[in-house]
Order: structure tokens, then sequence, then C-alpha cells
């Protein structure tokens, strides 16, 4: 099983999760859905050798308010910054919420279809690569 | 003891073409490899957080990814990190399936153009086993591309394009310079009892579809089937030589972690450049002191990797790039051959990428930046699937002061000595990436791009391992005969990247398997006259 984070690195994410990934432009902050909560979570299950690192982070930061801790903490320890970015980043871009708000399709099994007459050779753009001529040195 | 005749050193592309082969033909064939076989249900393809895993336990880097099975390559005076898995299928497990050959020029660098070193073989002799080969993979393409010399073509259709490749392609129209339709060893119909691609666009995390081309789906299962054994968790220590100097078979650990030994009449070292020469060296002994194959001194010298650059354009249209497959959409060659006027010689080749799902878009892994904070959600907005990348693989010419060693009191998990790496780009190399840099960025501005950004130099590409044990007719300047075979100890042969003399400018899987499969059949049609230490 996943080790857990305390609870009081949950409290000292979530400010910080929303302050780098604001609710703005009609898109929900990472806190909002639940970055130092159940995404946490799903990032953990997959990425538990970042828990070391954002341990380390809430070491560094825990005083801070968000905005100090995220201006120092590159300068301290770039691995653990690294680490807060993409747990917060990886929870938030894995919710299928904000999926559906991006339109992002991806990763979906779709049967390839190949066209018998793409339109690269319906415009003729490989015949005039063609009428070019060859680009390669001939070799004796 | 054990014996075989036939040991081959490594699971993946070439040790999986001459496994096939050499079972087929009737021989006793051994491959021991140090990883397992994958599990494509354990891809990370389908899950939310592929992108995360991509990070860590999919990474190309041993090093990252710190696996039992994976050896650590110290790195810290490289330019370029080394890339590489360790499994059934080797590195292809995690490769893009980009499937372009070597151009005729790169068979003759010196005598074209006074750099690097001509091969003893040239593209006419190669082209049979490319053609193999890319029917053995199943190679979707197109033929005629008037950058190589006419040939048959690939099996099975070209892949789509993509809204992006097309407004490229239309854009090289405008410009009159080169592209064509990307060869990729990924199925673009069914093809001998494989599924084609299902477009998840995470080849380089593994295939769960099958559609992509590894040695673990393409060649491992009939290999097996007609008698090869295949030991999976077995790392080899070290090639066992006897007073003659012939090799008499190999020490490995095996994957309950007991040393065992098992004799060979041949040993065949399918390990990529880094893994064969790190066990070359590693194989010293008093009759080889400097390691096996080893007289020249140039074991583990020339490693090229090519230095890898990118551009990335922005556009306004949606051209989601991120579905489909990864490898390439279009390829172009217009800068490919040396043009003097240019500064420097050679050239490189450029393909058409996608550019990720969006976690890559908030944090890329190639050219592009991160807004945290207010703009976040304006700059994954305008990076996913608004965005392609070219990416350009220079000419990495061959220099003996970028090696592989024996990095000091470094080992892996079974306690053999890991390698060190020291690679550095060469100014011909930074001279020819900023020229294709600023081509690869009027290429995509003249596609409508309206903004472009470039990493000149990306430090996680060292995909392509080449020239640690380069090939040649001199066995004063060369490690290997044409065929593989070590000058030094004639029944020990190379299979993979090592041999290459120069790397060309091209992904070298096509290459490296075209040379396996033709050492391969060099050794069947001679084995009568094949030294054995028996």
């Amino acid at each position: 099983m996943t080790e857990q984070p305390p609870t009081e690195l949950r409290d000292w994410l979530a400010p910080l999760a929303d302050a780098l990934i604001p609710a703005e432009d009609g898109m929900p902050a990472a806190g909002q859905l639940g970055a130092a909560g159940a995404q946490l979570d799903l990032v953990l299950d997959a990425r538990p050798d970042l828990l070391r690192h954002l341990t380390r982070a809430y070491a560094l930061t825990g005083g801070m308010s968000p905005a100090e801790a995220l201006s120092t903490l590159p300068g301290l320890d770039p691995a653990a910054h690294a680490a807060l970015l993409e747990a917060v980043a990886g929870g938030y871009y894995a919710h299928p919420e904000v999926r559906e708000l991006i339109g992002y399709t991806g990763q979906q099994p779709v049967p390839v279809r190949v066209a018998d007459f793409p339109e690269y050779l319906a415009e003729g753009l490989l015949e005039r690569v063609l009428e070019r001529g060859p680009v390669y040195r001939a070799v004796d | 003891m054990e014996h075989t005749e036939v040991l081959i050193v490594g699971a993946g592309a070439s040790g999986g073409v001459a496994a096939g082969r050499l079972a087929e033909a009737g021989f006793r064939v051994v491959c021991l490899e140090q990883g397992h076989w994958p599990d494509r249900d354990s891809y990370p393809a389908a899950r939310p957080t592929y992108e995360l895993e991509a990070r860590r336990r999919w990474s190309g880097s041993p090093n990252v990814r710190g696996l039992a099975e994976d050896y650590p390559v110290e790195d810290s005076a490289s330019d370029v990190a080394a890339l590489m898995y360790a499994g059934v299928g080797g590195s292809m497990i995690l490769y893009a399936a980009d499937w372009p050959r070597l151009l005729p020029s790169d068979f003759r660098t010196r005598s074209l153009d006074g750099v690097g070193d001509d091969w003893p073989l040239s593209y006419p002799e190669l082209a049979p086993f490319y053609e193999r080969t890319d029917r053995a993979f199943g190679v979707a393409g197109l033929g005629g591309n008037p950058a190589l010399p006419e040939g048959a073509d690939p099996p099975l259709p070209p892949l789509p394009i993509g809204a992006g490749g097309l407004r490229v392609a239309r854009a090289h129209d405008r410009l009159g310079w080169h592209w064509w339709p990307a060869p990729n060893a990924v199925l673009s119909a069914p093809y001998q009892g494989r599924n084609a691609c299902a477009q998840y666009g995470s080849c380089m995390q593994g295939c769960p579809e099958g559609a992509k081309a590894s040695t673990d789906v393409t060649h491992w299962p009939a290999a097996i089937e007609a008698g090869a054994q295949l030991r999976t968790g077995a790392r080899v220590s070290r090639i066992l030589t006897n007073a003659a100097g012939l090799a008499t078979g190999a020490e490995y650990v095996d994957a309950e972690g007991r040393w065992q030994v098992i004799g060979a009449d041949v040993v065949l070292l399918a390990a990529n450049a880094i893994g064969t020469a790190r066990l070359l060296l590693n194989s010293a002994s008093p009759r080889f002191p400097d390691g096996l194959g080893n007289s020249t001194g140039l074991v583990g010298r020339r490693l090229m990797v090519h230095p890898f650059a990118n551009v990335l354009g922005y556009f306004e249209d949606r051209v989601d790039s991120y579905v489909g497959h990864v490898g390439a959409k279009i390829v172009s060659y217009q800068f490919y051959e040396t043009d003097t006027s240019r500064g420097f010689s050679r050239g490189a080749k450029w393909s058409l990428a996608p550019t990720g799902g969006p976690l890559t878009s908030a944090l890329p892994t190639r050219a592009g930046s991160s807004t945290w904070g207010p703009g976040h959600h304006r700059h994954v907005r305008e990076h996913l699937g608004h965005t392609v990348s070219w990416a350009i693989f220079g000419e990495d010419l061959p220099d003996e002061d970028n090696r592989v060693e024996i990095a000091p009191g470094l080992t892996d998990s079974s306690g053999i000595p890991a390698p060190r790496i020291r690679y550095r780009v060469g100014e011909n190399s930074r001279a020819l990436l900023d020229f294709n840099i600023a081509r690869a960025t009027e290429s995509l501005v003249e596609a409508g791009a309206y903004r472009t950004e470039y990493e000149s130099l990306m430090r996680y590409s060292g995909w392509h391992l080449l020239g640690t044990a380069r090939m040649g007719t001199d066995p004063a300047t060369s490690v290997t005969d044409p065929y593989g075979r070590l000058h030094d100890v004639p029944n020990v042969c190379v299979l993979d990247g090592s041999v290459f003399p120069t790397s060309g400018a091209v992904n070298p899987t096509s290459t490296i398997v075209a040379l396996a499969l033709r050492a391969t059949e060099n050794l069947i049609a001679n084995r009568r006259d094949q030294r054995t230490a028996a």
C-alpha cells in the first residue's frame, strides 16, 4: 500500500496548489479538485517517489505563505520544487472534469484509418516533391 | 557444464533478429536477458496518470527508472544522458518507432566529405536486408521517397500524417523543400497476427496494442517456437576465454541470484553500444588486459548519440498532435547532405513529432516553458493540441574522447561494474544544429506558427547509442570485421549499434536490425569455417 502523507502536509499543499493553478478562465483551481486530497492519493499511487520530495518541500517552506514558498523553494531545493509541480499538475490534469473542460481526447483507443487517397495526394504535394528530384547524393 | 552453440547477450532489437534467424536455421540458441518479459497490460497508456508515470517508471533513463534489472550509467560528465530499456524487446519497448534508413552518402563520409570514416559496406549491399527487416517488423510507409534510391516499398501504407503534418507539408510545398510521409515500425493495418495502431499516442511508454514493432512481439515468439531458449533476469558479467584467445562462454547471474557459467561455441553481443562496451571492458583477463577485443584501445571510444534539438510551433487552429503514433508524421531531408557553404559537414534529418498531453503542456519535456499562477490555463490551452515539433537529428561525427568506460566504484544490483559515459557535443555538431534550428523555425513560421520556441540540445535524448566497437577491414583501426566479428576473438560477434563507424543522421534501429540480419546470415553461411573453443 502506498505510504500516505500526513495531514499537515496536505494542509500545506492545498493553498500552494491553488496558487500554482488558480481558478481562472472558466477552469477550477487545483485545490477545488482535490490537489491535496483524492488527486494527491492518485498521484502518489502512481508516483510514490514524489512523497519523499514533497516531505522535504514541506519541511523547507511549511511556515511560509504560498507566494513566499513558491518563490523560495526553487533556490533551496530544485528537486523538491519539481516534485511539487509534478504532483499538483499531475493530479489536476488526471481529473476527468479538467480533461473535459480542456477538450482533451487523447489516450483513447481509436483504430487507425488509412485513407485511400489522403489530402496530400489529392493536392499534388508529393508530385511536386518528386518533380524537384532526388535530395540524396549518388555514391559510386 | 551447460553448453550451447550460440549464446546471445541481450533480447532486444538485434538479439531478437539473430535468435529468430538462427533458431529457424536449426542452431541451438540460448539468449540471456537481464530484464523481463514486458507485460502489455501494465503499460500506462490508458491510465489518467500516464504522463506522470512516463516521467519515472516508464522513463527512458535507467537512472530515473532505477529498476533492479537496470544498470546505472554515470553520466555527470556527459552533455547527453543515455536512454535504454532492459527487457525482452529491449529499447524498442520505449522507442518511437521512427524507421528511416541511412542514405548512401552515410556509408562514405570520408570519401565524400573528408570527415568520419567510410563503412566497409555500401547502401546497395545493405538494401536487401533493410527490405527483409521492413517486412519482418511490419513497416508502414510510402515508397518512392526521393531521399533514397529506388527499392521495394514498405509492406504497409503510411500512417496518417495528421492536421499538423498536412499543414507543414503544404508549407514545404511553398518553400520548395523536401518532405515525405514518415516510415514507422507501427502497423497501419493488421499484419501477421498483430493489431493495427489504436492511436493512444503513447508509443514511448509501451504500445498496449502490440502495433508498434518490438522483438517481443515480432521475433521472439517464433524464435522460441523454433527452439531458442530465452532466459530473463539473467545478467552477464563477463565473456570467458581460453588460452587460445577464443571465447568459451559467459558468466552470468540468474533470476534467483545464483552465479552460473554457460559454454558456447559462438557468443553474440546485442546489449547496445553502452552495454556491449561495458561487457567487453569487464571481460578483461591476463590475456586481454584492456578488455576483450580491445587491442586497438577503441572499445568504448567513438560513442555517438545524435545530438538532438527541437523546434516547437504554436498554431491558432487545433492540430491534435497528441493523437496517433509518436515517431514521426512527416520527415524532411532537405538539409541532410553536406553543403560546404553552411560552414559544417554533413547534415540533419527532421521528424515532425507530436507534443504530448496536458501534463506535458504544463511541464514541457522538449522546447517550451511553464506558466504558474495567473495565465496558467491560457498557457496550457495554447500548447495542448495546438503545437507540433520538428525533431532534429544531427550527424554525430566520431570522436575518440567521447566514450564508455567502467565507472570506478559503481555497480549494478548484482555487483557488476557499471559504465560511465563522457560525451561532448562537437563544434561541427553545434554549428549543424544551429543552422537546422533556424531552418526548422522558418518551416513552422511558413506553416502558420504564430510563435516558435526551440531547445538547442535536449539532454534526455540519448537513445541512439552507436560506435563503441566500430567495424572495419583493418584490425589496427577497428574492433570488428565488416560482419561484427571481433578481430581479436573470432568467435565473438557484435550485433548492435556499437559497430557503426559513423552515425548518419537518422534513427538507427532499422539499420541496426538490418546489420544484425546480415551478420547472422554471414555466420550461417560460414558455419563450417567458424573457429570455436571446442
